[in-house]
């Protein structure tokens, strides 16, 4: 049962350039990581506050909008957060070789 | 039945009563108690495995609906993953949200009127390891007896309000020229010094009494000649730092601080002779001379702490190897360690002194070397022949350093007085800015980069002056294909 949660989380590692994976649950705190503890505390926590304010944006403008992903995108990587039902997954892509 | 009177004696004592107190009944109770059963037990953490530890184990019973989320969002995630991959939307995009300046402007011209009014030169410049103090070394090294003239260590605190530029904040007397300067790494006070009679110095500006606090003195152990260079090493115990000086009496020499005696000891020593230099097969560098190679530039590896770079007044540039084991053919003069010869390999030499090699802290094997020839020459540690050679001046060209935030841009301070800086990933080789204060015939001796704030830079020139140089956004921020562009130019293979 958990294989299921692992292999998908295989396959979004396994794209191109991806460095790094979070999942973070309704209340931010990470569940899943394939960094170590210290980055995924620091992403879990900066990247909860930024998706909240967000989504929060969207539905200001819209109420019947939601916000669904989310990316960053810095001069070393980009960070994308894909959210749904509260939970969010936090992907690290760097592309430069 | 007579009742008789008995008249005696009725006596009256004193009066006396008599009272007795009581509290109320005390309720007093006696019981026991006993245990029936004990239990005993301890904890104790376990040492963790850091590398590689999962953040939560996989036995975890797994939160509700993650499965769900992971199988809702997987797909888009993957997509735009991919989109990203392909994407071309950002190429060539560069943004830059700090504040650009795009001229370079002198901040300060610092100057010690006593050294002035003997036309001292500026033989060394050092920024300390919080980038706000920056000293300087007085003397002078041309024609003449000077070398045994009084002169100065002077620093000023560039982040004090009411800095003064005519006015140190503090000045060391030294009986002799100062030739090299460097502050320690770690700690902000400490600065060591390379004298003109071959001693090294280690003041402590802390103590404004007596600031030396250690020196080598003129021991049998000590340099002969001038000492051109200081450098503080890692030691192997993490955290001390030992000084290792060279002279132009061809000795490369370690030394530890003893902390009881105040003083120095020597813990290794490296003589190079010329028979032990090694000859690469392209080489056809003629021995002359006396026997003994004169360094006058010394270099450290930030990348490899076995590797130091040599250059000699001959021209020669050799890389050397902190574990060498080959004894020296150098005379014994007494030296309380064996000494040993440290070249490994060969560079191709030039025809002139060489007077500052730097290594690049972006790329292992890159490194810079200047001379009295006015060229900027390019190596890899890994190739006899230069990658790169740049014309920097007509005139000498005194010191050398890389940048420490672009890994493609250098400066160089020249004979003429004029602090050329180059970018190598621009098309030309002409220089990319050029800094001249005015005032020909006065040579620049001496520069240095502040790495806490790059945008500072350190010029010292022939007339007594420090100037401080505040370098435009363009020449201190990095550019993203940079350090690719460093690689790629380290890859290429010298013809």
């Amino acid at each position: 049962m958990a294989s299921e949660v692992e292999e998908t989380l295989k396959r979004i590692e396994g794209q191109r350039g991806v460095v790094g994976t979070v999942v973070c649950n309704a209340d931010g705190i990470p569940i899943r990581s394939s960094l170590d503890g210290v980055a995924t505390a620091q992403y879990a926590r900066l990247l909860r506050k930024l998706t909240v304010m967000a989504k929060s944006a969207v539905r200001d403008i819209d109420p019947q909008n939601d916000l669904t992903f989310l990316r960053l995108r810095s001069q070393k990587c980009e960070i994308m957060v894909g959210l749904e039902n509260e939970f969010l997954v936090i992907v690290i892509q760097n592309l430069h070789q | 039945v007579s009742q008789l009177l008995h008249s005696g004696q009725l006596s009256m004592g004193p009066l006396v009563f008599q009272r007795g107190c009581q509290t109320r009944a005390l309720h007093s109770t006696d019981a026991e108690v006993q245990t029936v059963s004990t239990a005993v037990s301890s904890t104790q953490t376990e040492p963790q495995d850091h590398v590689t530890e999962q953040l939560l184990q996989h036995e975890e019973p797994e939160p509700p609906g993650l499965r769900d989320f992971l199988r809702q969002v997987e797909d888009r995630v993957i997509k735009e993953l991919v989109k990203n991959a392909r994407s071309h939307a950002f190429d060539g995009y560069q943004v830059n949200w700090e504040d650009q300046s795009q001229l370079v402007s002198c901040r300060h011209r610092l100057q010690h009127p006593s050294a002035q009014e003997r036309s001292l030169h500026v033989t060394s410049v050092s920024w300390s390891c919080t980038g706000s103090v920056i000293a300087c070394a007085y003397g002078r090294i041309d024609e003449g007896d000077w070398g045994t003239e009084k002169s100065h260590v002077c620093t000023w605190n560039l982040d004090r309000r009411g800095l003064n530029p005519k006015q140190p904040d503090l000045v060391i007397d030294v009986p002799t020229t100062v030739t090299a300067l460097s502050f320690h790494p770690n700690q902000p006070s400490l600065i060591a010094g390379g004298l003109y009679t071959g001693e090294v110095v280690v003041w402590d500006t802390s103590h404004t009494q007596d600031p030396v606090m250690a020196q080598t003195g003129m021991s049998a152990d000590s340099h002969r000649e001038p000492v051109y260079q200081v450098d503080w090493v890692p030691l192997q115990k993490r955290g001390e730092f030992g000084v290792l000086s060279a002279s132009s009496g061809g000795r490369v020499l370690l030394w530890t601080l003893d902390p009881d005696q105040g003083g120095f000891v020597l813990s290794a020593g490296y003589a190079l002779v010329r028979q032990q230099v090694p000859h690469s097969s392209r080489s056809n560098y003629k021995a002359r001379g006396s026997s003994h190679v004169g360094v006058t530039a010394l270099a450290l590896s930030p990348w490899d702490s076995d590797i130091f770079l040599v250059g000699s007044e001959g021209g020669l540039l050799l890389k050397c190897s902190f574990s060498s084991q080959t004894l020296a053919a150098a005379p014994s003069e007494g030296q309380s360690v064996t000494l040993r010869a440290p070249a490994v390999f060969s560079f191709r030499p030039r025809n002139s002194p060489i007077h500052s090699i730097h290594c690049s802290p972006f790329h292992r094997n890159l490194f810079l070397s200047v001379g009295t020839d006015g060229l900027a020459h390019l190596h890899s540690l890994l190739q006899t022949n230069p990658l790169l050679s740049v014309r920097v001046s007509d005139s000498y060209v005194f010191d050398v350093r890389w940048s420490p935030t672009r890994p493609l841009v250098f400066a160089a301070a020249t004979g003429q007085g004029v602090v050329q800086i180059f970018d190598l990933g621009r098309r030309s080789l002409r220089p990319a800015a050029t800094i001249d204060q005015g005032g020909a015939n006065q040579a620049a001796t001496c520069l240095a980069f502040n790495s806490q704030n790059p945008h500072l830079l350190a010029v010292g020139k022939t007339d007594g002056t420090v100037n401080i140089w505040h370098l435009s956004a363009d020449l201190t921020e990095q550019s993203p294909r940079e350090t690719v562009q460093l690689e790629l130019m380290a890859r290429e293979v010298a013809e």
